[in-house]
């Protein structure tokens, strides 16, 4: 089987400024893969070369076995796509948002508005199908933008930030709905900057930085190879030089950001033997997760358009 | 393309009690008080009383503003805010159908104003058989203005945009265009500025289908607007897509 979405050295430049530089990656069938970066990372100029709204300016892609630069009509055909704005029809109630997004496609009247029902009730939408969307609440748009993203029933699901700006209900809920989707071996490519939601969905991850890959792996294994187990905060205030002295000199892998300390431990033996040395300084104890390994990767400074 | 003409017209259907409004009242205004009102102080003009001479320069005048202002406000409503072009093309339709969707879909809104123009007309006597063969023509104006308002969408950056291709272009084209006087009676210098606009060749070509002959020059007023269309549609096409796909 070939693989769903193949990258090789990928660059796109925007008028000279660099946005992706020489991204590779593979996603493989039935897999959820997740692009993880933040703000300004390159996250959306890479899903926008997977469905055609942005042409790469080196490097190849290919999309289901079809290349990005010359068959995007076709692979369009066979992606569903949601993007960061949800890009509804402001003028038009929910069930012809997706009646008229399936002609489109080509898809014929009755079976789009067979299926537009049934992905409505689907979503938890049935009862707004009348409704224009400008009145529906930003879940409801999401999901309603979700259900548009599979009217044509696509092999591959691409889903720029889909929870961002959403309530921890309506995220939980889609949240549940993409576990479903992944139950059944749909393809799904997403971004996000939730590192939880990258955790619980994605088989793996690429993490990306300034349009560069740091790295490409399932979530535990990124967490095992550059964090560990456990991690102790230390806060560490006036300390922090000494505290850092020490923890180099005990040869303890650790990260600092503002007067704060990140210790990371290969097991709880490891963190409880470091543990016992601590007196008189405030700390936690916790599991290393994959934000640990974004931090450390990317760095702790905020970027300019955060 | 017909899916995005088609996803218009269902807008169209919601709204087309005001489509029907503007269609019918506008050029009853325009015709009474422009061409029977001003026209009674006018004797002849090119042969013609005034309210006859009026009424092709009405026609093409509306088709000219109702493809144009279609194809610019809801349009750059359509490319910026609302980033209805951007889902389509989350499709498999490419920037060159959208455009022609457009396109066509504007042209069709001018065609329902011309459809207008002549019911209102009936009740000034105006009527003649030949108007039949005026609504191609009229059509390829829109057509024309329809592209040409697509240009002007891709190249906006903002609304206020807007103002320098209306109170630039448009305005002076319906005024100077032989539409409420004869371009003959203008000095050499407007009279080629005139000669220049598409709208002047659609005024004097649908003018002469109804009272005149066929001659030459009414091929020429032909050619003109369809090297006009040719001309716009490619340019539309070119700066359209540059703004969709980067």
């Amino acid at each position: 089987m070939t693989n769903a979405v193949v990258a090789q050295n990928l660059a796109k430049d925007f008028d000279g400024i660099t946005a992706v530089k020489n991204i590779s990656f593979e996603i493989k069938p039935g897999e959820c893969f997740g692009i993880l970066g933040p703000n300004g990372a390159g996250k959306s100029t890479t899903m926008k070369m997977i469905y055609g709204h942005v042409v790469p300016t080196k490097g190849d892609l290919f999309v289901l076995g079809l290349n990005a630069r010359t068959d995007i009509k076709r692979i369009k055909s066979k992606i569903g796509v949601v993007p960061q704005e949800d890009g509804l029809d402001v003028d038009f109630n929910s069930l012809e948002n997706l009646q008229i997004f399936a002609s489109y496609y080509g898809v014929p009247r009755d079976i789009a508005k067979a299926r537009a029902e049934h992905l409505l009730s689907e979503m938890k939408l049935s009862e707004q199908k009348f409704r224009h969307v400008e009145a529906l609440s930003g879940g409801m748009k999401r999901r309603l933008a979700i259900a548009r993203g599979m009217i044509h029933q696509p092999e591959l699901l691409v889903l720029d930030e889909p929870t961002t700006g959403l309530d921890p209900q309506a995220r939980l809920w889609i949240w549940n709905y993409f576990e479903n989707l992944k139950a059944q071996k749909k393809t799904m490519i997403l971004t996000t900057h939730y590192m939880e939601e990258a955790e619980r969905l994605c088989d793996r991850v690429a993490m990306i930085d300034q349009g560069v890959m740091l790295d490409c792996a399932s979530p535990a294994e990124l967490v095992k190879k550059h964090i560990g187990a456990e991690v102790v905060e230390i806060s560490s205030g006036s300390e922090t030089s000494y505290w850092k002295s020490k923890l180099s000199t005990l040869k303890i892998d650790f990260q600092d950001h503002e007067n704060k300390l990140f210790a990371f431990f290969p097991n709880v033996q490891a963190r409880q033997s470091f543990i016992m040395q601590l007196q008189n300084i405030h700390y936690v104890t916790r599991l290393a997760n994959l934000n640990d390994v974004f931090l450390k990767l990317a760095g702790y400074s905020m970027r300019g358009d955060a | 393309m017909i899916q995005v003409w088609l996803r218009n017209f269902l807008f169209f259907r919601k709204t087309f009690l005001v489509t029907l409004f503007w269609t019918t009242l506008e050029p009853l205004m325009y015709l009474a008080a422009i061409g029977f009102g001003l026209g009674r102080f006018v004797e002849q003009i090119e042969g013609l009383s005034f309210i006859e001479f009026y009424y092709p320069g009405l026609l093409a005048s509306t088709a000219m503003m109702v493809s144009y202002f279609e194809s610019t406000y809801p349009s750059y409503t359509k490319l910026t805010y609302q980033k209805t072009y951007l889902t389509m093309l989350l499709t498999p339709l490419n920037p060159n159908q959208i455009l022609f969707g457009e396109i066509l879909w504007a042209a069709t809104k001018g065609f329902i104003g011309i459809c207008g123009v002549i019911l209102i007309s009936l009740f000034f006597g105006l009527f003649k058989v030949q108007v039949y063969l005026v609504l191609p023509i009229l059509f390829l104006l829109c057509l024309v203005f329809a592209a040409f308002g697509m240009i002007v969408t891709s190249l906006a950056k903002n609304y206020d945009s807007f103002i320098f291709s209306t109170s630039g272009l448009i305005i002076p084209m319906s005024l100077i265009g032989g539409t409420y006087f004869s371009i003959n009676d203008m000095p050499l210098f407007m009279r080629s500025l005139a000669q220049i606009f598409p709208l002047t060749h659609a005024v004097s070509l649908t003018r002469t289908i109804l009272y005149r002959q066929l001659s030459m020059s009414s091929l020429i007023d032909l050619g003109v607007l369809i090297i006009y269309l040719a001309v716009f549609v490619l340019i539309a096409q070119k700066l359209f897509s540059k703004k969709l796909i980067k």
